[in-house]
């Protein structure tokens, strides 16, 4: 995951920032679409669990299901 | 053939079935014409669970209002509420005992006795092991693998408590489940009570007997299917988006054709694989032939182009029209939809019918055994057959020149992946796009062919219809087939056929406006995806309060029943078409078409014009957005720097 490019941009203030560029790849696939194979290492994989699919496998996120007692 | 009647929407079916009148060889579509569907059977009607009937108990055609009992005093009621329930407990035992064989062979690819298989997705591995809470700190991969094999076979005989994947539900699902008391307890628990409530006097109160279906419905959806799409995403990859063709215009006249049919992605696997071998090429050569081609049918096909881009030949209608091409040196079957038809068929040509499960044969048929420890050989061995056959051809070759390319491969990771990246994979923007009203709702269009209904007619309406109005269409099994036969599959039929908004959408994500994700058991991942949808928030906290629905227009297979039991019973407002099999008690129909919504929140419908089962649909979705506060469709404005500024 570290072959990615970061802009620098202005924030709302007018100051200077540097964000996540375009994470999509230029051209037509001309492959399978394999982006998991994106993800080398055990540590990646687990990162993207935890934050892609935070759905089922993070503590911290709720989304509408936030409640004092679990079911 | 009569021309009054249109047997498909689809060219190359048409004109094989023409060569099949001319030849008169018997297919699926004649023998339709000379039997005529029971009109007792049809209404179920009919109750044979004990030796003192058959009871038949047909409704007045004069309707006048008579108690129908059978001889034991059960009444009708009774006898069309088991008769369904027991079509859920086949469904569901179909669906779970193809689960229990991928966990089999998962068990021994993690103990390196399956020869040709390998653990090739460790990140769903690492995922599905969290579901099951097994330890993965520090281990290797094959402990995981093998811990996680065999906490999936206990979920088959588990008597208490409840299934792994239930708690993956909706929290607000899980707990209305708890209240009605139907969640899933163990998958073959739930199948064998079925067998036992609907036997002779037994259960004998409709509603509660339909609750059990429910219960073993949850078990096929949120248990055996789930199972089955996991470990069949481990053992060969999560499908991701792939270019493939479709239709009987795959097969090659110059090649060895091996068809695979049926729906376990095993021996299929395994033959990709093989057919690369460098000693079965070049017998392939010496054999005269460019090569072998191999071509799916039937789920196993969406199984082998979702993870290779295996050319599809067709649905469950085409399966014994890709014979009847001439063009077939070889068709392994194994379990579910393969027609006992086929072997006539084969035996008009040169085609050796191979049957390959210990769970099915066919009498005719050759019976070449598939089991994992020697898998690679049986497919070998299985190509040679094909090769050495491919000289015996004895008619004239005739495939259709219809083909078309599609793109398969959606699973709810890979959605959650395109609609954000790597860095931002999230459900939101597809949640976000429902709100603002660009996409109106989603839909789930699955299920079977049915040679009632002209061929691919019914799904290509109804979904023709569902994404002329903005509602994005999930889509497995046949019909997804029949969808890439019409070109619905690929990114430009976002803006030949979808509305507006939906079309902008697809266009910016770069999506068809008709997503595949796969095989019947992969009507999991619908359920994935409507979950993931609810827990990024701002569309209710229930799969019910979700704009959405299902439909199911061509529906054969008691397996579509228990999909169908278990879309609603998960929240999901679903359409029949083509027959419904509880139309012999308006008491039973009413139960299931109207207070199952106060039971579920979700429910069941009968239409059999498809394009007014997609206006249901859409009327379902609407009420849904109304019950969000999002009907009026908002577009969002997009503020710039000097806007945002001016804000402070
Ligand atoms: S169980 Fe009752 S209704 Fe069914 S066949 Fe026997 S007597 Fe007839």
């Amino acid at each position: 995951m570290s072959d990615y490019k970061y802009e620098e941009k202005e924030d709302f203030a007018g100051r200077k920032v540097k964000v996540l560029g375009p994470t999509y790849e230029e051209g037509k696939p001309e492959d399978r679409g394999d982006w998991r194979s994106k993800l080398g290492s055990r540590e990646d994989a687990l990162r993207y669990i935890r934050t892609a699919m935070r759905y089922w496998y993070s503590k911290e996120w709720y989304g509408s299901e936030k409640r004092k007692q679990e079911a | 053939m009569p021309d009054e009647k249109i047997r498909s929407i689809d060219k190359a079916t048409l004109k094989l079935l023409e060569k099949a009148e001319k030849e008169k060889i018997g297919t699926v579509f004649s023998r339709a014409d000379e039997i005529k569907p029971c009109p007792i059977g049809v209404e179920e009607s009919c109750c044979k669970v004990c030796a003192m009937g058959p009871c038949r108990l047909p409704r007045s055609k004069k309707g006048e209002a008579k108690e129908r009992v059978g001889v034991c005093g059960a009444t009708i009621e009774t006898i069309v509420a088991r008769n369904f329930a027991r079509k859920v407990a086949a469904g569901a035992a179909s669906h779970s005992d193809h689960a229990r064989e991928v966990v089999h062979t998962f068990i021994k690819t993690a103990r390196g006795e399956a020869q040709g298989f390998a653990i090739k997705d460790e990140m769903k591995l690492l995922a599905v092991a969290l579901d099951f809470g097994i330890a993965i700190e520090g281990r290797e991969i094959k402990d995981i693998a093998m811990e996680l094999g065999e906490k999936a076979l206990k979920e088959f005989g588990k008597q208490d408590g409840e299934l792994v994947y239930i708690g993956k539900a909706p929290l607000k699902r899980q707990e209305l489940w708890k209240r009605l008391g139907v969640t899933p307890r163990g998958i073959d628990r739930e199948v064998v009570e079925i067998m036992h409530r609907t036997h002779m006097g037994v259960d004998q109160d409709y509603k509660h007997l339909l609750l059990h279906a429910a219960r073993t419905a949850l078990a096929d959806g949120w248990g055996g299917s789930m199972i089955s799409t996991d470990l069949q995403d481990i053992m060969f990859g999560t499908p991701v988006p792939v270019l493939g063709s479709i239709n009987l215009g795959v097969l090659k006249e110059d090649h060895v054709n091996v068809v695979v049919h049926g729906h376990e992605p095993l021996l299929p696997e395994l033959l990709v694989v093989a057919s690369r071998d460098p000693e079965v090429r070049k017998m392939t050569e010496d054999a005269g032939a460019k090569g072998i081609n191999l071509a799916g049918m039937c789920c196993s096909a969406n199984e082998v182009l979702m993870r290779h881009g295996i050319p599809c030949a067709g649905n469950f209608l085409q399966q014994e029209l890709a014979l009847i091409t001439g063009a077939v040196e070889l068709m392994t079957v194994d379990v579910q939809c393969e027609m006992q038809g086929l072997k006539n068929v084969a035996e008009c040509f040169h085609t050796r019918l191979i049957t390959t499960s210990d769970r099915a044969m066919i009498e005719g048929a050759t019976h070449v055994e598939f089991h994992p420890e020697h898998g690679l050989d049986t497919a070998k061995k299985i190509l040679k057959m094909a090769i050495e056959n491919y000289p015996n051809r004895r008619h004239a070759v005739y495939i259709p020149d219809e083909s078309r390319d599609m793109v398969a491969g959606f699973s709810h990771e890979t959605i959650n992946y395109l609609l954000g990246g790597l860095f931002r994979a999230s459900y939101r923007p597809l949640n976000d796009n429902i709100m603002n009203g660009r996409i109106r709702g989603v839909a789930g269009v699955v299920g079977c062919n049915n040679v009632r209904t002209p061929h691919d007619s019914a799904h290509i309406a109804m979904i023709k219809e569902l994404i002329r109005n903005d509602v994005l269409v999930l889509t497995t099994g046949c019909a997804a087939m029949a969808c890439g036969k019409e070109g619905l599959l690929t990114p430009e039929a976002a803006k030949l056929y979808a509305g507006s908004g939906l079309a902008e959408v697809c266009e910016a994500v770069g999506i068809p406006p008709v997503l595949h994700l796969g095989s019947c058991v992969d009507n999991s991942r619908i359920l994935m995806a409507a979950t993931a949808m609810v827990k990024e928030g701002g569309l209710g906290d229930d799969l019910s309060d979700l704009p959405a629905a299902g439909a199911a227009p061509e529906w054969m297979s008691e397996k579509a029943i228990a999909i169908g039991q278990y879309f609603v019973a998960s929240g999901v407002f679903t359409v029949f078409g083509t027959t419904w099999p509880t139309s012999g008690s308006e008491k039973v129909t009413r139960h299931l078409f109207e207070e199952y919504e106060e039971l579920y929140k979700g429910m069941w419908a009968y239409e059999p014009d498809p394009v007014e089962a997609a206006q249901l649909m859409i009327r379902h979705i609407d009420k849904k957005r109304r019950a969000l506060g999002i009907d009026k469709a908002r577009d969002r404005v997009l503020f710039d720097m000097a806007m945002r500024r001016a804000l402070d």
